[in-house]
């Protein structure tokens, strides 16, 4: 958000452009994550034109990867908005939010046999719910975010799992969803010359990109959350009920999680209970994407391109990996390199507050 | 504690009174509150279930506590330095794997597996210690990035299978007969130990106040002449330590197979015992009293949860809820000490 930070400092005339490169480098994340992303691109390319990938690394591969940008994006996005929010916000619940809202969408779905805009906005409505609590925890009564999702993420992973037993939820209805959800469309138009899409990028992970965008750009909800979230002392005597502001922002949180239940569910073909929560969860990941694409973990700073460009580059890489590591170690080198990724990114955060006052 | 330690107004009190109570009183009003919620909550499991006062019951119950309560100790020194470690759980499967592999390929005794696990352990803290006080980044942010790197050092030890055919060498660790003195698990009464150790340190050393001082304001103690980066680093190097000899007690409480997945969720249980326990999250105020209660807390919902028959997943949400409850009596209370201090000002 360029406008929400105070501007730079006019640099001299003369600045070489070295500096300049790098003063744009180290101080606009977005640069930076495309320079990266051009980088990990170019090395794959070359190595598979060298023939040491196991496959190809072409744009039939990146374009599939699309499918796991759609969850990761969409939940890092959400994470920005109650990152930005403020005081140590977090949301540590994301995951088991979805594994909840997942399995109340199989209910509508699949047992109460809704159609499915309904059963969607049934989803959306609990995540909104599941949001709300943890709004309200934070917001108005003062929690401390890390521990009121820790609180929160206990109790949904554990009501996700026993509201049914522990069994997913499944059935015709769900499965024909992931015949709908897994297929690739072409685009119109130009659609001959590129490889096909994953419909879910166009049906939830455009539309989420877009509504967020225009929230945190384009009105004074989003002016009032950067306010709120750089200080929210100055944001009270501007006249800003920060409370709302900053409940809102959970609230936002829970209803991107919502959709996000829907789409696991799809590509799952079933509700599983443990969809958010198994493994390392999805909020860990989706924390990442969100610092490695700029938001400051202080308040106040993110930008939706620099996170969905981050989700692009971790999708990407990832992508690549299992490629050119033979063998099921695939997957531990992926984890390698979303940690070292990580730590450069923070630690760079670090050293451009420190030289030239701030990422944006 | 910030109001009292203020010298008094010349006029109203007499000089005695400003030495009064410089450290927060030894056992706080959260604890007393713990400790009558524990008991409740064992007589009406005695109550209501059959066999909750039995032997086992009870040496499960403290034993299975113990890795939580020795990590949560560490935690608490962490959480009131004003950081946090969310990199515990990874730490914990490679401390437990290193040891395990050591465990099957060598004849070794206890004290060196023990030794092992914790200068692990160690290592990967001062990790963290060094990237959070040295870089100075976010403790969240990079012990989350850190998680994932040992992650990806434990499971490359593992190579790509659980560790199988481990001998019972840490059975003294276990809640079995071997693992008993005076009656109680030998883990349980170290995690006793170590957590007195910690209190005694944090609160009547100057070096264990100076942890209070960082949480409290890093500034402030840095002009106090506090080393607050040296303090911010030991943090991460103890509960390091503490989380090898963590990783000791879970293999012993498990089977012969230590799978890749050990330790998971760990560092969840850990901060929520810690934040139960009245430690604030913010920093500059807590004890491992609470934290040791905390834990105690958590294991009497699970096992009785178990012991009632109802569905054990449920003991998360119970979990959930004791946060929510412990951390708001917190926030009631400061707003209380705060509201008082304004008052006699």
């Amino acid at each position: 958000m360029t406008t929400t930070t105070p501007a730079p400092v006019a640099t001299p005339v003369r600045d070489a452009l070295a500096a300049r490169v790098l003063r744009a480098l180290l101080t606009q994340r977005t640069v930076l994550i495309v320079v990266l992303l051009v980088i990990v691109l170019a090395a794959f390319m070359v190595m598979d034109a060298n023939g040491y990938l196991t496959g190809p690394y072409d744009g039939d591969t990146l374009a599939s990867a699309l499918i796991n940008l759609v969850p990761l994006a969409m939940l890092a996005l959400a994470q920005m908005l109650v990152i930005v929010s403020g005081r140590g916000g977090i949301d540590l619940s994301i995951g088991s939010t979805v594994s909840l809202t997942g399995m109340v969408f199989g209910f509508a779905y699949q047992n109460w046999d809704l159609p499915l805009i309904v059963a969607v906005l049934v989803a959306m409505i609990a995540g909104a719910l599941c949001g709300a609590v943890n709004g309200f925890l934070i917001a108005y009564l003062g929690f401390p975010a890390l521990i009121a999702t820790l609180a929160t993420y206990y109790g949904y992973a554990s009501i996700a799992l026993v509201i049914n037993a522990q069994k997913p939820v499944t059935g015709d209805r769900i499965a024909a969803l992931y015949g709908a959800a897994a297929q690739s469309v072409e685009l119109p138009v130009i659609g001959a010359n590129l490889p096909n899409i994953p419909v879910g990028v166009f049906y939830f992970l455009l539309p989420t990109v877009v509504v967020v965008y225009l929230i945190v750009a384009r009105t004074t909800y989003g002016r009032r959350l950067f306010a709120t979230g750089t200080n929210d002392v100055a944001g009270r005597f501007a006249g800003i009920d920060v409370r709302d502001t900053r409940f809102k922002a959970y609230l936002l949180a829970g209803v991107i999680a919502g959709l996000v239940a829907v789409v696991t569910t799809a590509q799952f073909a079933s509700a599983r209970p443990d969809a958010g929560t198994s493994g390392n969860g999805m909020a860990l990941p989706a924390i990442t994407i969100a610092v490695l694409g700029g938001v400051a973990i202080t308040g106040g700073i993110g930008r939706v391109a620099g996170v969905v460009l981050a989700g692009l580059l971790v999708v990407w890489l990832n992508a690549g990996i299992p490629l050119a590591i033979s063998g099921n170690t695939g997957p531990q080198f992926q984890l390698l390199a979303l940690g070292v990724v990580l730590v450069f990114a923070a630690l760079l955060n670090g050293l451009t507050t420190r030289r030239y006052g701030g990422t944006k | 504690m910030s109001t009292s330690t203020l010298p008094a107004p010349p006029s109203d009190a007499p000089p005695a009174k400003i030495r009064r109570r410089v450290l927060p009183s030894p056992v706080t009003g959260q604890e007393f509150v713990l400790i009558g919620v524990i008991v409740a909550l064992w007589l009406l499991l005695a109550l209501f279930t059959r066999g909750f006062f039995s032997e086992l019951t009870l040496i499960s119950l403290v034993g299975y506590m113990a890795p939580v309560a020795t990590i949560g100790i560490g935690m608490t020194i962490i959480i009131i330095t004003g950081g946090i470690d969310v990199s515990v759980a990874a730490n914990v499967m490679v401390c437990s794997v290193i040891v395990a592999k050591t465990m099957v390929g060598y004849d070794t005794s206890v004290p060196v597996l023990v030794l092992l696990a914790v200068v692990v352990g160690a290592l990967l803290g001062l990790v963290n210690g060094l990237l959070i006080a040295y870089g100075r980044v976010h403790a969240i942010i990079i012990t989350f990035g850190t998680a994932n790197l040992f992650q990806f050092l434990g499971l490359q030890i593992f190579g790509s299978n659980t560790v199988n055919g481990i001998p019972r060498d840490l059975k003294v660790f276990g809640i079995g007969s071997e693992g008993r003195v005076l009656g109680l698990p030998l883990a349980f009464l170290i995690t006793i130990a170590l957590a007195a150790l910690a209190w005694v340190y944090l609160r009547h050393t100057a070096g264990g106040r100076h942890f209070y001082a960082v949480g409290g304001d890093a500034h402030a103690a840095r002009l106090a002449g506090v080393r607050v980066q040296r303090r911010q680093m030991l943090a991460y190097v103890i509960t390091g330590g503490l989380v090898g000899l963590a990783a000791c007690f879970t293999i012993a409480l498990g089977t012969s197979t230590v799978q890749q997945n050990i330790g998971s969720g760990v560092e969840l249980a850990a901060i929520a015992a810690v934040v139960i326990g009245g430690t604030s999250i913010m920093g500059g105020r807590g004890s491992v009293l609470g934290t040791v209660l905390g834990a105690l807390l958590v294991q009497t919902v699970s096992t009785g949860v178990t012991q009632l028959k109802w569905p054990s997943q449920l003991s998360d949400l119970f979990v959930g809820i004791a946060i929510v409850i412990a951390v708001g009596a917190d926030l009631l209370r400061e707003r209380a000490r705060k509201n008082k201090g304004r008052s006699t000002r």
